[in-house]
């Protein structure tokens, strides 16, 4: 634009809820996303406490289903999902030398969806009525025959909204990393991390759409008395089932893939070499990725679909080890004979490796079709996907937050602590987990609210109960070391680690608002390494030093959510409960309010143009060296 | 963004001037790759349930060519005239790109009403919403398209008022185009709605 | 945003407006189609499978011509374009195949 405008900047609390800089929403992302963790974490723990011993009645039969059903959808939709999002928003752009996303007002939006649908799902707790069928909501049990309630409709209406909130911010992502790295950025000299995020935020993109479906259809089933899952009707149970796995079994490779890339970062680092692998790698993400999504029926084996469809299932899900393999292989190669610094970070990413494979290997047994109607149901099955989702996904997710912190908040979390996170955590981690293998194999079925005695399990539960308990002291750990970080001086250097080899340790910590002052020219794979290696303490600038074109901040995106809050609440209590206003329901009418506001919303901000602001080269020069 | 507004001369292909503009239409076409799944999801439903009416009119006896044909003409020549509003923006005329769009709007109306009358119909045949797994589904698939009908009716719309107020720019093309090709895609996902559910329907 | 991410799509463009005549020739080649697959129907006595392929043939040819033209995927700088609705139809391809095959049994 050639002429500026005024643009009102606020500040405090406002600033936080009118923000479009990635930097901040990633804050915002890990902040919803942890304190959800927690509450998860929570839940998981009660179960546990509720398991420690035979015949225990610490929580009731129904508050148990409520718990294991919330633990599930907490920790997958509302825990690992936004803390992948905040370290693709805090890191990504500055990983490719952008100065911003994509669509910061779509990123806004992103988040809101989000943290509303989580609410809303969360505040079921709160009307008595937590949903109580499991995480995958498997019809009949969610339809209103079997579950009279409302806990579905909040597990509907939530992930509806939440889900929102996910497919825009992978469009977003997508757009980011096609159309803005900075000059001689090309494809195959990405970063492992922004490729990671590349085909997770892919995979979210033809996921998700099924997960919408999905649940408009349960929805329609439950408000609307349609009939697409009641057999009563002529509707299909296991079409649920069906549409669930085809949105879920992508849903857990876009969990993992954001892990592999920041292990791919973290291990390369601390090796002091470059990947090993790097085509291979990205080779493998992909494959991954594609294949994620010719696997869902082996969710099913035992539904009955055939000799045939297990069998093309069984081999299709075994073919994902290969890729995966590879992975492993590569990590392995890239330590060895490196000059390895154990870092919190490094050690993470370090028991990543052997955990993630012991839930691999578990995968490949489940993935036999004849064998996996033994482990059905089992413990085993749990202990499989915790190996995955946890040994894999979370501690990556660790791994990354310590690695990363310093570019987030401009300071170094404390290594003392860091270490004890990780030693309690890894140690309960396998002391939970470990031991629910062999109480599958002994026959002790999933998601029972109780056992009796004399069948065997009393003192692997006890173990596995203690093992909880450690990994929630690890939790504490951490929690304890981002307090005690905020209270030392904000003075992490550019490169903390000063092995960095990537664009983002190039710019300071935490990065400005506009991330880079110059776009930088990139010249090989491993950007900043290889200006290292050139004897250079700095990039190039692709650019010469002019005025930087910022959006707006906007309240917009906290009100759409809202009103999709709003609606959410709305089309649940239509059935009478509220009563009627002028012949109409009530829920059906608050439902509309909420409608209203978002699409104003919509129109406003498509009516009137955000030119945003600029920030001039001589503010550059005062603010140059601000960390 | 580029030297290219606000000095009277719009570039060639206005849409993609800007890397905002650029930004827009790229993502809005991966938009279009989900909602193809969204759609594929739908129909898939749909063909699973298709046959469970129970106690409802089966798809023989319901649907009726000539009202589903009239209507598939009306949104395949929409689909054209707004073609045309997408070539008058690359020839930067806003009163023909005005006009194409109002047709399109037009056309846009008439499928709706038709659609709109075909299912009023359906219901009084005793085809409700909550008559059968099939009705379920079907009104499920078609009412999601005619949603988005309806909303490009509306984006369109307001997309009128802007071009009269602000002319074409840097900024209203890109919007132009994307909804061009939001148009489009609907019809797109029309062929194959009366191909599967109404022409397969009525073969059995 | 600043002005310096280059794409593909940012190379020097022929300035040639494009005329009506393709656009006029793709919309009666898709009335055309439309046409037969209402005829297969109506006219009736034909072999069911028969005409399920010359419907589905049909619908196919017709949204291809569609997406070239009047959606411009024809045109340089599409690739993402071809790439997202291609995936997307495999997708699709998975979820028919369930509901035909694995829904019911």
């Amino acid at each position: 634009m050639a002429h500026g405008h005024a643009v009102k900047r606020y500040s405090g609390l406002m600033d936080w809820l009118t923000t479009v800089d990635h930097k901040k929403i990633g804050i915002l992302y890990l902040i919803a996303g942890g304190f959800f963790f927690l509450v998860g974490g929570l839940e998981a723990i009660l179960i546990r406490i509720q398991l420690w011993k035979p015949l225990n009645d610490f929580v009731s039969a129904d508050t148990y289903n409520e718990l294991l059903t919330m633990h599930g959808t907490t920790m997958i939709f509302l825990a690992a999902m936004p803390v992948i999002f905040a370290l693709m928003n805090a890191i990504v752009p500055l990983q490719i030398g952008a100065r911003d996303v994509a669509y910061p007002f779509v990123n806004a939006i992103g988040f809101w969806t989000f943290f509303f649908g989580a609410v809303l799902l969360n505040v079921s707790w709160f009307t008595g009525a937590a949903p109580d069928g499991g995480w995958t909501a498997y019809a009949p049990l969610s339809s209103t025959t079997f579950n009279g309630d409302h806990g579905f409709d909040y597990y509907v209406l939530g992930l509806q909204i939440a889900g929102i909130g996910t497919l825009v911010g992978g469009i977003n992502f997508l757009v980011t990393i096609i159309n803005m790295r900075a000059p001689g950025m090309t494809f195959m000299r990405m970063p492992m991390f922004t490729w990671s995020v590349f085909i997770t935020s892919a995979l979210i993109l033809f996921a998700f759409p099924a997960l919408t479906v999905g649940l408009a259809a349960l929805m329609f089933d439950r408000v609307f008395d349609a009939n697409f899952f009641d057999p009563s009707g002529g509707g299909n149970a296991v079409l649920w089932e069906h549409i669930f796995w085809i949105f879920g079994h992508p849903e857990v490779y876009i969990l993992i893939l954001p892990a592999f890339g920041v292990i791919s970062e973290v291990v390369s680092t601390f090796s002091r070499k470059r990947l090993f692998g790097y085509s291979s790698m990205v080779f493998a993400t992909i494959l991954i990725g594609f294949l994620g999504f010719m696997v869902w029926a082996h969710h099913m084996f035992t539904t009955g679909l055939g000799p045939v469809a297990n069998g093309l299932f069984s081999i299709a899900t075994m073919l994902i080890a290969v890729p995966t393999g590879i992975k492993i292989f590569n990590w392995l190669f890239t330590l060895w004979g490196g000059s390895i610094k154990f870092t919190t970070a490094n050690l993470f990413a370090v028991g990543f490796i052997p955990t993630f494979v012991m839930g691999g290997v578990t995968g490949v047994m489940l993935a036999a079709a004849p064998a996996d109607f033994q482990y059905h149901d089992s413990y085993f099955v749990v202990a499989h996907f915790h190996y995955v989702i946890v040994g894999g996904l979370v501690l990556g997710l660790f791994s990354g937050l310590h690695y990363w912190w310093p570019k987030m908040f401009g300071r170094v979390l404390n290594e003392g602590l860091g270490k004890l996170t990780f030693w309690t955590f890894f140690i309960g981690f396998h002391l939970t987990f470990f031991v629910q293998h062999f109480l599958g194999l002994m026959g002790m079925p999933r998601r029972i609210w109780t056992y009796l005695d004399g069948l065997g399990f009393n003192e692997m539960n006890l173990i596995s109960t203690i093992g909880a308990l450690l990994m929630g002291l690890g939790t504490i750990f951490f929690l304890l070391n981002i307090v005690v970080t905020a209270f030392k001086p904000k003075n992490a250097a550019n490169d903390p680690w000063e092995d960095g080899r990537t664009l983002e340790w190039t710019i300071s910590s935490p990065a400005p608002e506009y991330n880079f002052k110059q776009t930088p020219l990139v010249r090989g794979y491993d950007a900043y390494w290889k200006e290292k290696m050139d004897g250079h303490t700095e990039m190039t600038p692709a650019e010469p030093l002019g005025s930087i074109h910022m959006p707006s901040p906007s309240i917009l995106p906290l009100f759409m959510s809202i009103g999709l809050f709003i609606t959410g609440l709305g089309l649940m209590y239509s059935h009478g409960e509220w009563g009627k206003i002028a012949g109409i329901e009530a829920g059906y009418v608050v439902g509309g309010i909420g409608l209203i506001i978002t699409f104003t919303c919509m129109i406003i901000r498509s009516l009137v143009d955000d030119h945003g602001f600029h920030i001039e080269p001589e503010e550059l020069q005062d603010k140059g060296v601000k960390a | 963004m580029s030297a290219h507004s606000h000095d009277g001369h719009l570039p060639h292909e206005p849409e993609k001037a800007t890397l905002e503009g650029r930004n827009k239409i790229l993502g809005f076409w991966l938009f279009l790759g989900a909602e193809t799944v969204l759609f594929g999801t739908l129909f898939s439903a749909f063909l699973a349930l298709r046959d469970q009416v129970l106690d409802g009119p089966t798809s023989q006896e319901l649907f009726q060519l000539p009202l589903v044909a009239l209507a598939t003409g009306l949104l395949l020549t929409s689909s054209l005239t707004s073609v045309f509003a997408t070539q008058a923006l690359h020839m930067h005329k806003v009163k023909a790109m005005i006009w194409w769009l109002l047709v399109t709007v037009l056309l846009g109306l008439g499928f709706l009403g038709l659609e709109i009358y075909e299912f009023y119909h359906y219901v009084h045949e005793g085809h409700g919403f909550t008559t059968s797994a099939f009705s379920s589904s079907f009104y499920t698939l078609v009412g999601f398209h005619g949603a988005h009908v309806a909303f490009g009716i509306v984006w369109i719309s307001l997309l009128i008022g802007q071009l009269a107020k602000k002319g074409l720019t840097v900024t209203t093309a890109p919007k132009a185009y994307v909804a061009g090709i939001y148009w489009h895609f609907i019809d797109v996902v029309w062929v194959f709605i009366f191909t599967v559910v109404y022409l397969m329907g009525k073969v059995g | 945003m600043a002005s310096n991410h280059s794409t593909e799509e940012q190379r020097p463009v022929r300035h040639k407006v494009e005329g009506p005549k393709k656009h006029i020739i793709a919309f009666i080649f898709s009335i055309l189609l439309t046409l037969i697959a209402f005829a297969a129907v109506a006219g009736g006595e034909i072999n069911t499978d028969f005409i399920y392929i010359i419907l589905i043939g049909c619908a196919i040819l017709q949204v291809f011509v569609q997406m070239a033209f009047w959606m411009h995927m024809k045109d340089r700088g599409h690739t993402f374009a071809i790439i997202g609705i291609l995936f997307g139809v495999m997708v699709v391809a998975t979820c028919v195949i369930m509901a035909e095959y694995w829904a019911w049994w």
